[in-house]
């Protein structure tokens, strides 16, 4: 084997090893992009939760959704939203799954999926029944794109993606969420109420 | 010597435990708050005055604790705060509260765990607060 040809063939071997990573960074990108506000906003909050977790339930709405309607609007925070479907929780992964699906049909499919699932949380924990609670806020059509990409292995694995990121953020209760702003990062756990965030977010913006 | 030793002991014990626990509040003040909040004790507004000036005030006994300023009064109001925590801490634990401590920053949950730790922290500042008392007692000649 001539020097040229092996240098083209550790060229190749090189490329077929980046293409996989980009293949991922490409779909984790998705979960990345923020749900309220712009990446340009000058604080971040990313958020991990779970849907079958009652904290979670409370924090996303008495606390994420005003901030959502608020501040992420008016482009000072944007929000990144991360599920982390808990393995002690029977229907989380398959609200994780409706979720991850209805974000493929667009952000507004996927606020008014994620509201549903977290407002009826008590009702379809105890049953189950997350198909109707689901169809309830989609047209049919696209109810119809959402049961048909559940059905997708990639949205399978973008859950399993969402999971790794939060054991590689070492993530271990939910809520939990890390706020960036004035390059710092500060991780907190648990529920917080929307008026105490608020007070410290105008204190960042000030 | 060893009463003296003992006592610089109890002195850095007690001033490094409430600068650090100040510390940890005053860098993650969302933290804090979370386990203010998880406590269901106090009203929004309370909660953010809790956050806002605790922090600040136990990093200040922890100074005045270190420098040695009216210390049996600064170890008194040390210990009074740890029986205070102390008292809260088990009364959210007894209502069954799954709650986070908030003693040192990231979350641990109250359990029969902290509020032994609490109650062991209160000996060095009972020590500071009453023994130049029993001392004046022992030895009267040295209140001359």
């Amino acid at each position: 084997m001539s020097p040229h040809t092996r240098f083209f063939a550790a060229l190749l071997f090189l490329l077929a090893a980046a293409l996989p990573l980009r293949a991922q960074s490409g779909a984790a990108a998705l979960s990345d992009m923020c749900v309220g506000g712009q990446a340009s906003a000058p604080i971040r909050i990313e958020v991990f939760s779970d849907f079958q977790c009652p904290a979670c339930r409370a924090f996303f709405l008495d606390t994420i959704r005003p901030l959502l309607a608020g501040y992420a609007r008016e482009n000072k925070v944007c929000v990144v939203f991360h599920d982390f479907p808990l393995q002690m929780h029977t229907y989380a992964r398959a609200a994780s799954q409706y979720a991850a699906a209805a974000r493929r049909l667009g952000l507004e499919q996927w606020v008014r999926v994620t509201e549903a699932l977290y407002t009826d949380q008590p009702q379809w924990a105890e049953d189950g029944k997350l198909d109707p609670v689901v169809a309830r806020v989609l047209s049919p059509e696209d109810m119809a794109r959402v049961r048909k990409l559940i059905a997708d292995p990639a949205i399978s694995q973008a859950v399993d993606q969402e999971v790794a990121l939060a054991a590689r953020r070492q993530v271990r209760v939910t809520p939990t969420f890390f706020v960036f702003a004035n390059g710092r990062e500060q991780r907190v756990e648990g529920s917080l109420s929307y008026p105490i965030l608020k007070d410290y977010l105008d204190r960042l913006l000030r | 010597m060893m009463r003296a030793i003992l006592h610089w002991a109890c002195r850095l014990f007690l001033a490094a435990v409430f600068i650090y626990s100040g510390y940890t509040k005053v860098d993650n003040p969302l933290q804090f708050a979370v386990a203010i909040e998880g406590y269901k004790l106090l009203p929004p507004g309370m909660v953010l005055w809790v956050v806002k000036t605790l922090p600040w005030f136990e990093i200040a006994l922890g100074i005045a604790l270190l420098a040695g300023i009216a210390l049996r009064y600064t170890a008194a109001l040390a210990g009074a705060l740890l029986a205070f925590f102390i008292v809260i801490m088990a009364i959210t634990y007894l209502r069954g509260i799954e709650a986070s401590c908030g003693c040192f920053g990231l979350g641990e949950p109250i359990s029969p765990l902290t509020l032994l730790r609490d109650a062991a922290f209160m000996l060095p500042a009972l020590f500071l607060a009453v023994r130049p008392r029993i001392e004046a007692r022992l030895m009267p000649s040295r209140r001359r």
